[in-house]
């Protein structure tokens, strides 16, 4: 685009100085080439030098002097930097006249004129860039929201749950309570979490071990649970329900399918400062139509990933082997991505 | 009535039979924890009723009755798949929803004795054979059916399915024409051609066709060929 404008631009004055003169001489157009190149190397400096300070994120009481300093000093660059060309080209030059202050101001005002359109245009583009870019995280957030509330409640989990609880009344009155308690945690849980922000790791676990106690009533002696804890793993904050979701489309997907049923294992490890969880679960991935419900919810944890931690980190589904599933999660620890969060 | 209850939580099936305690008319006979063990006590214990879930290790309740030749009446119990029981034609099955709520018990229990009644006040086939009271279970795509086999006119054979023709549905079914026919009555259903068998309630008019054969005409307008070798045992079952 940068390209693009200067050739413009050069066309511009060259289709401009052959109607006003009636034609134009190889020398001139030589020169103007020249001069949009030049051009397009200054703004270009100029945008690095935008970016490296973050000129974009300025208020405007401080935005406008810091352009008009940087428009006036690219204008004088320029208009010295084709003294040499011009030189170069063997025009006639005269010192005196190229020192003369008034000659200098003359002709940088022209340049500044020119810089101050480039300026205005790529602030304006940047500007509707980032307003749509913030219209677009803003819709994936609400959709994210949506997909996790549809997802979280899952009424065949908890109306499972409450028949389980039901006959368990007369079997067992005391698990039957415990079970209640464990239900009520899972349900306050999903309404309360904020799904924008971050818990933490003992909150998380202790979610999933409740929601894991409740599947064990219903499955009985199908559903066998492991956990391996790494010590330090509380020292980290998860996004609330992610290894529970994770746990649940283990069970949904692996153990349920299993007439023998089968186990699920939780395992988190600390390597470099980031968190490892590892889920895994008996049972098959299948690649095809049987995975596309699932499919949505593991794409919901790729994109909730990449919008609080940006790339670094991490998430993989695989068959480890023919009876087991792994899901694996990386999670950096939390100062290290403060400034992508402090939405 | 006798029941069979399909669930894989053995929890489940125990609420269920505590609910049914206060239903002396339902007498459970058996308990199955998935679709194969299902298949072997409907074969074994022939029940009157099933109680099933639908999600289910393995087969669901739905692939366990394409599997079954004569279907019992069926009342699904689910925790949240009514949407998957909206395929069905209204008010041709009953569903209870898990937790079971007693009252809803109770009703599906009195439309299930109607039913019964119904069916107990008609002629029953032999044993083992299906007879016109009997319904099969029929599933295309996404539609299902419980169909009386007096509802069905014709069957007609197509690759390594059959073409099931009632009222203006015809769904297909995974089996051969060959099974079907052993297990059918010979004195409701007539085996016309290697592909066709009609339902000889549904006869309307009989004319000579080509090569001694028969053009048989059901009530609808479908025709159906029977070939010169069927011809004859035709006019013998037709002629008193």
């Amino acid at each position: 685009m940068q390209i693009g404008g200067w050739l413009l631009y050069a066309l511009v004055q060259i289709v401009g100085s052959y109607l006003a003169s009636g034609g134009i001489s190889a020398k001139r157009l030589v020169f103007l080439l020249a001069e949009a190149l030049l051009c397009l190397g200054v703004t270009h400096g100029f945008r690095i030098l935008l970016n490296r300070w973050r000129w974009l994120y300025l208020p405007m009481h401080k935005l406008l002097p810091s352009v008009s300093v940087a428009l006036f000093i690219m204008g004088l660059l320029v208009y010295f930097l084709r003294i040499p060309v011009n030189l170069m080209l063997g025009r006639l030059f005269n010192p005196m006249d190229a020192l003369d202050i008034q000659q200098i101001l003359g002709q940088s005002v022209f340049y500044i004129f020119v810089f101050f359109l480039w300026t205005v245009f790529y602030f304006t583009y940047h500007y509707f860039e980032r307003y749509n870019k913030s219209l677009k995280y803003e819709a994936s957030m609400i959709e994210i929201e949506l997909n996790n509330l549809k997802s979280q409640l899952n009424p065949h989990f908890i109306f499972n749950a409450l028949n389980s609880i039901r006959a368990l009344v007369d079997e067992n009155p005391s698990k039957s309570k415990q079970a209640i308690n464990q239900l009520s945690n899972i349900l306050r849980n999903s309404l309360a979490s904020d799904k924008k922000g971050l818990t933490n790791f003992e909150d998380e676990l202790k979610m999933v071990k409740d929601y894991l106690g409740l599947e064990s009533i219903r499955f009985e002696e199908r559903l066998k649970t492991e956990f391996d804890i790494h010590p330090d793993s509380p020292k980290f904050r998860v996004p609330p329900l992610m290894i529970q979701t994770l746990v649940e489309n283990g069970i949904k997907h692996g153990i349920s399918k299993l007439t023998p049923g089968g186990v699920i294992q939780l395992k988190t490890s600390v390597v470099d400062d980031r968190l490892m969880i590892h889920i895994r679960n008996s049972g098959h991935l299948i690649n095809g139509i049987k995975r596309s419900k699932s499919g949505l919810g593991l794409k919901n944890t790729v994109q909730r990933l990449k919008l609080i931690y940006g790339d670094e980190a991490s998430f993989r589904i695989v068959n480890e082997n023919d009876n087991f599933v792994l899901t694996e999660i990386i999670i950096p620890q939390i100062n290290s991505h403060e400034s992508i969060n402090r939405r | 009535m006798r029941a069979l209850i399909v669930d894989d939580e053995r929890l489940a099936r125990k609420e269920l039979m505590k609910l049914l305690e206060d239903h002396p008319m339902i007498e459970v006979v058996g308990e199955a924890m998935n679709a194969e063990e299902a298949t072997q006590l409907v074969n074994d214990l022939n029940p009157d009723l099933l109680f099933l879930d639908i999600q289910m290790p393995g087969k669901t309740g739905f692939q366990l009755l394409e599997e079954l030749d004569s279907v019992p009446l069926v009342v699904f119990t689910t925790a949240y798949d009514e949407f998957a029981l909206k395929a069905f034609e209204v008010n041709a099955l009953d569903y209870l929803l898990k937790p079971i709520q007693p009252e809803r018990l109770a009703e599906a229990v009195a439309k299930l004795a109607d039913k019964e009644r119904a069916k107990n006040a008609a002629i029953r086939g032999p044993e083992k054979k299906l007879g016109l009271n009997d319904q099969v279970f029929v599933k295309d795509g996404d539609r299902c059916w419980f169909v009386s086999l007096s509802n069905v006119r014709l069957f007609e054979s197509d690759g390594n399915y059959i073409k099931v023709y009632f009222d203006s549905n015809r769904p297909m079914i995974h089996k051969s024409l060959n099974a079907l026919d052993e297990k059918l009555d010979e004195r409701a259903f007539f085996r016309a051609s290697r592909k066709h068998i009609v339902n000889l309630s549904w006869v309307e008019g009989i004319e000579p066709w080509f090569n001694g054969g028969l053009m048989v005409k059901l009530r609808g307008g479908d025709k159906v060929e029977v070939s010169r070798r069927q011809a004859a045992k035709f006019k013998d079952m037709m002629s008193l």
